[in-house]
């Protein structure tokens, strides 16, 4: 499968460089640019500390710098004849508990005509209506985008092909994004996860200050957890026949994925309005669930001050009731992979300079009776309960683009 | 600061906004649609080649500019193009260091096209493919 991809996007890429001939393969331009973002998050427990399940490893300290704070560069480097290659690299905050570096962006993009662009190399997942932008703070209202929606699918990089199709129909633009490829991340602390097979549609409607997002994938999901719990557990299950069943529910290869999300973007001179409903649904592995959230701001001066909402909910567990035999080991491992919390925020954006915002959130977050949310035990895993509680939060940021 | 003097010192035209290219330039028309696709980075080019798209600094003209366009406002609009850069689908329009630096290069590449404020509605040396008003 790799190398099939491979054969193709090095095609691609032939088709280009013969397409563009030896004097367009110049490089004719070359724009560099920048973001960032500086941000700390604290919750009002010792035992808590938010985290960005899936993207990032859960740290240590009521304070958390990592889970906000983002820097990346970008290189645009033109070729003439509508050709160009688009390098960004990103460093936050890893599953590995690190900053190293990645190539966010690493494709070569091909123009036709103004209204196709073929992509290939490494593009983003386009999962959400946010998701092309999901590390560029300075784009969006709030601190981050609501983490009962956002976390829902962690795939970030897609290794593939995309194309881009953009027409004007009255006063509509329809982008039309079908894409096709492979993905991979890594799972706190030493486990990953693949996606293959990922091909997905996405379409997009904007007319004057509305956005529509309508977006629809599927993938074959491969994952391997690597946290001390878990492997303590695996071994205990791999002991007798019903623990290997729920192993075989747990982890492995093969299953399969598919993920919806539909969305809008409201923003006139005054109001802004937001709102995205996303569904995950898995054969195993990874929970199925959705989650949705609302946001309504209003434009005062160079403030936005928005009040927001946003829940999680989990359809089903990843190990079922009826084959956990009511084990509290598996009601753990279930717990502690379901992120379904409901949350309420405050929160305020303030353009204090043409390229740099600053934000604050203070939110209250309640943890469903059977899930984590967004939280992590500070202090012993085992015996720290999560489930069920009630955590404020007070987010501050400043972003920058340069 | 000198589009600000300059445009207090033409009332009249206080409010206008041209899309302009060269006298001599490749770019014969521009529908406004066309305009507004081009400056929020939804097409890159037209049937005739645009070789250049040029933006003005921050200020007055800008802001206005992008308003009747687009009608969006100037934080909106930078909010709007980080989207578009770092998603790696557009680039923004080369930011002029003035309305004459804009002018200098619109004369100097015939592909090229960009705004001005209402005070070069009279320029012999330019075409103008829209007024916004």
């Amino acid at each position: 499968m790799k190398n099939r991809l491979t054969a193709r996007l090095t095609a691609f890429a032939a088709a280009l460089v013969l397409h563009a001939g030896p004097v367009a393969a110049d490089i004719e331009s070359v724009t560099f640019s920048g973001f960032g973002t500086l941000g700390a998050v604290a919750s009002d427990t010792d035992d808590l500390q938010f985290v960005r399940v899936g993207t990032e490893a859960p740290g240590s300290g009521r304070l958390n710098f990592g889970s906000d704070s983002v820097l990346g560069v970008q290189g645009n480097f033109g070729f003439g004849n509508g050709t160009e290659a688009v390098v960004q690299v990103l460093a936050r905050h890893t599953p590995k508990n690190n900053y190293t570096p990645r190539a966010a962006l690493a494709f070569i993009s091909f123009a036709p005509s103004p209204e196709f662009t073929l992509r290939a190399g490494r593009l983003r997942v386009p999962a959400f209506m946010l998701s092309d932008s999901l590390d560029v703070n300075y784009a969006h209202p709030w601190v981050r985008p609501p983490v009962e929606v956002y976390t829902l699918n962690p795939f970030a990089d897609l290794d593939g092909i995309d194309l881009l199709y953009r027409t004007r129909i009255a006063d509509v633009d329809l982008e039309l994004h079908p894409y096709f490829g492979r993905s991979r991340v890594n799972i706190a602390h030493y486990g990953h996860a693949s996606l293959s097979r990922l091909r997905g549609l996405n379409i997009g409607l904007s007319k004057g200050p509305l956005t529509l997002h309508l977006g629809y994938s599927r993938a074959r999901l491969d994952l391997r957890w690597g946290d001390p719990e878990f492997d303590r557990l695996q071994h205990a299950l791999n002991t007798f026949p019903q623990g290997r069943l729920m192993l075989a529910e747990m982890e492995g290869d093969g299953a399969s994925a598919s993920f919806t999300s539909a969305g809008f973007h409201w923003d006139d001179n005054r109001w802004q309005l937001i709102g995205e409903y996303a569904v995950r649904r898995t054969s195993a592995f990874v929970n199925s669930a959705s989650g949705w959230h609302l946001t309504i701001g209003r434009h005062v001066g160079a403030t936005t001050p928005y009040l927001r909402f946003a829940r999680n909910r989990q359809n089903s567990p990843i190990v079922s009731r009826n084959l956990s035999m009511g084990l509290a080991e598996i009601d753990a491992f279930n717990a502690s992979r379901n992120n379904s919390q409901r949350s309420i925020g405050a929160g305020l954006r303030w353009d204090l300079h043409p390229n740099a915002a600053m934000k604050v959130e203070l939110a209250r977050s309640r943890i469903e009776n059977d899930g984590w949310g967004a939280f992590y035990p500070q202090g012993d895993i085992l015996s720290t309960r999560v489930s069920g509680r009630t955590v404020n939060t007070l987010s501050l940021s400043i972003d920058v683009v340069f | 600061m000198a589009i600000l003097l300059a445009l207090g010192a033409h009332p009249a035209h206080a409010e206008e906004v041209l899309i302009v290219t060269a006298r001599t330039g490749t770019v014969e028309t521009l529908s406004r649609d066309e305009a507004e696709q081009l400056y929020l980075g939804r097409r890159a080019t037209l049937a005739t080649r645009i070789s250049m798209l040029l933006d003005l600094p921050p200020g007055r003209t800008r802001d206005h500019f992008y308003r009747t366009l687009t009608d969006k406002n100037p934080s909106q609009i930078r909010a709007y193009w980080s989207r578009m850069v770092f998603t790696g689908r557009a680039l923004p329009p080369k930011e002029a260091a003035d309305a004459s630096d804009a002018r200098r290069l619109l004369l100097e590449n015939p592909g090229a096209i960009g705004y001005l404020p209402g005070r070069y509605a009279d320029d012999p040396e330019l075409r103008i493919l829209l007024r916004l008003e």
